[in-house]
């Protein structure tokens, strides 16, 4: 009981943070009346405040610190909605706002090039192919197991004891050895406080990485994608000329 | 971060917006005019000096028009659309230099962003989201027209931006550098035969003719063609919803015709008049005004290719970029990273370009290739489908 008492900041903000994704789940809107989701969507801002509070310090630097805050609860929240939306379409479009969050983070980490590279990939071709495939394949009102959550708090549990795990994970490896708060120095994880390399965000600095110290895992992956290539190539119906 | 450097921003944004929204304006006349004259009819003369003010009397009636929004629609992303659409287009050109960027002077930069070292991808990554706009338009509307519409302007979109992002890796290549401004600044420096048009004009081809399919215009515009779709995307679009979609396809060409010229024709350079060193009185304005008349040159030519190619039906749209454009931008690749290695001349490069065309011209128009029991046609020429079909 000692070690929870130490961590209840972190166990409560957790609980808060599972509650709030309780609330925003969709429910059987036939039966006995429609909750709403309002608690959820008020809930939202206080969940994100306290876990800005319980786990991050301020840098010193007043800019950076706003685009971050903004930058990673823009990722949050479209995160957050993308599971919690009954609409596959707006769930598409939460996850392209979840990853332009994301890509924002990168940017404040000086990884531009690799934020760019990941707006085209995911929000640029796969949600963009998510959304076509949605809009071809749900024309009518979708069927009423698709409309609710299966299994609800189970999966809210998980998600959280999953995500205290990570936090106390990134807190042993790089917070501070004696912590009031169980509070991480992201002083230390920002990749441009570190001495570095120059040019290591830049397009010169990932080519020469990818293409010395990662030369394997680099060949390996472009082996597989040519596989999957030929293997696509291979499944995909012959079709008569000009029936496209 | 000092105050005049804010300053100096927010003026480089009001003159670049500014200057962006009076051009799309006019430029609308122009094409009217132009698509009038191609049709020997007069277009709009009437209001002001040979319709001088014709886009003032369009973008009241615009603003002033009842804004309506249907009832079937999906109101969120009925709005949503328009304004990605715009917002897009307006942020690609965060990175375009407009000048010398070296020589602009203090109260005003000649490019909104200066510096930007991964200047094509933010292009690419900006102009991959702008396809939102038209998907979510043409799905929030609820009609059949307009989901047929998006849909091919997304599968469109999405091939298209293959061979854009193939075709300008030998010019990155040549310059060692993503960023726009030092693209511009290397062909400046070797003068006119250092611009990127003697070494790679079949990535020229490549990058224009995907950059026009990219912006949907014609001969690429399927996802609004009107003797199939009525309007495509933007049927239930009417007022300044519908401007917004306008505003942001000509902000997308105006993008792509800066693009043409800073990658390929050496932006502000031009010889003798505007050299890398020439530095007599009033040099600065006389290299804005050569990189203007370059891009408006670009635009013209865009109007009149409208006026003058048919639209393509869809299998050929389809065809042209899998079958055609992105394989030779595929062995356009090859040939500058071989020549790079081996240190070979650039005229090489040249040769290179031109077998490289032939030689897909020779296989798309001599017969059909068999795969299985179906021929499959390799057309990437406008000449080709002619023949195939």
């Amino acid at each position: 009981m000692n070690w929870v008492s130490e961590n209840a900041s972190l166990i409560g903000t957790l609980v808060l943070l599972g509650a709030t994704i309780l609330m925003l789940f969709p429910t059987v809107s036939n039966s006995s009346g429609k909750r709403s989701k309002l608690l959820g969507y008020l809930l939202i801002p206080v969940s994100l405040a306290a876990l800005g509070w319980v786990f991050l310090q301020p840098t010193g630097d007043m800019v950076r610190d706003i685009l971050f805050y903004v930058a990673g609860g823009t990722a949050v929240i479209g995160g957050l909605l993308m599971t919690t939306e009954r609409n596959p379409v707006y769930a598409a479009l939460w996850f392209a706002v979840a990853t332009l969050g994301v890509c924002g983070l990168f940017v404040i980490n000086s990884a531009p090039f690799l934020a760019a590279v990941t707006i085209i990939v995911y929000a640029g071709a796969i949600v963009v192919t998510f959304v076509f495939v949605i809009m071809l394949a749900q024309q009518e009102k979708s069927a009423g197991y698709d409309r609710i959550p299966q299994q609800p708090l189970l999966a809210t549990i998980l998600g959280c004891l999953l995500v205290g795990t990570m936090l106390v994970g990134i807190h042993k490896t790089f917070g501070p050895a004696e912590p009031a708060l169980l509070a991480v120095d992201r002083s230390n994880l920002h990749v441009s406080s570190r001495p570095v390399e120059g040019d290591l965000g830049s397009p010169r600095g990932i080519g020469r990485t990818l293409f010395t110290d990662y030369l394997f895992a680099v060949e390996l992956a472009g082996t597989i994608l040519l596989v999957a290539t030929i293997g696509a190539i291979a499944i995909a119906p012959r079709r008569p000329q000009g029936s496209l | 971060m000092t105050w005049t450097f804010f300053l100096t921003t927010i003026i480089t944004i009001g003159v670049a917006f500014g200057g962006l929204m009076g051009t799309i304006a006019y430029l609308i006349l122009v094409e009217r005019r132009l698509a009038a004259f191609i049709q020997d009819r007069y277009g709009p003369n009437r209001v002001g000096w040979a319709g001088l003010l014709q886009p003032i009397a369009d973008g009241a009636k615009f603003l002033l028009k009842e804004d309506v929004i249907p009832g079937h629609v999906n109101k969120v992303l009925y709005i949503l659309g328009p304004s990605i659409a715009v917002f897009t287009a307006m942020a690609g050109f965060a990175i375009i230099p407009f000048g010398p960027v070296d020589q602009a002077p203090s109260w005003m930069r000649f490019v909104i962003a200066p510096n930007v070292d991964i200047g094509m991808v933010y292009i690419f990554c900006i102009g991959s989201l702008g396809v939102y706009g038209v998907i979510l338009g043409g799905w929030a509307s609820n009609n059949k027209y307009s989901s047929l519409g998006s849909m091919r302007a997304s599968a469109q979109v999405v091939s298209y931006e293959i061979p854009l992002g193939m075709s300008i890796i030998g010019v990155v290549l040549l310059t060692g550098s993503l960023n726009l401004n030092t693209i511009l600044e290397h062909q400046a420096s070797q003068g006119f035969i250092g611009w990127n048009i003697w070494t790679q004009p079949l990535a020229l081809l490549i990058f224009f003719v995907s950059a026009l399919a990219e912006t949907n215009r014609l001969p690429f515009d399927l996802s609004e063609c009107e003797q199939e779709l009525v309007g495509g995307f933007h049927t239930e679009y009417s007022s300044m919803k519908f401007a917004l979609y306008f505003l942001g396809e000509y902000a997308h060409i105006i993008t792509v015709c800066f693009l043409t010229i800073i990658l390929f024709f050496g932006g502000w350079h031009f010889p003798f008049i505007a050299e890398a060193d020439s530095a007599y009185l009033g040099a600065t304005l006389v290299k804005v005004l050569v990189l203007l008349t370059k891009v408006l040159m670009v635009i013209l030519l865009i109007m009149f290719i409208r006026w003058t190619i048919p639209r393509f039906r869809f299998d050929q749209l389809m065809n042209l970029a899998w079958l055609g454009l992105i394989p030779m931008a595929a062995v356009n690749i090859l040939v500058v990273m071989t020549a790079k290695q081996f240190d070979w001349p650039l005229w090489t490069l040249t040769v290179g370009s031109f077998a490289i065309f032939i030689a897909a011209g020779l296989i798309g128009t001599s017969g059909k290739f068999v795969v299985g029991e179906q021929s499959v046609d390799f057309g990437e020429s406008p000449e080709g489908h002619v023949h195939a079909h």
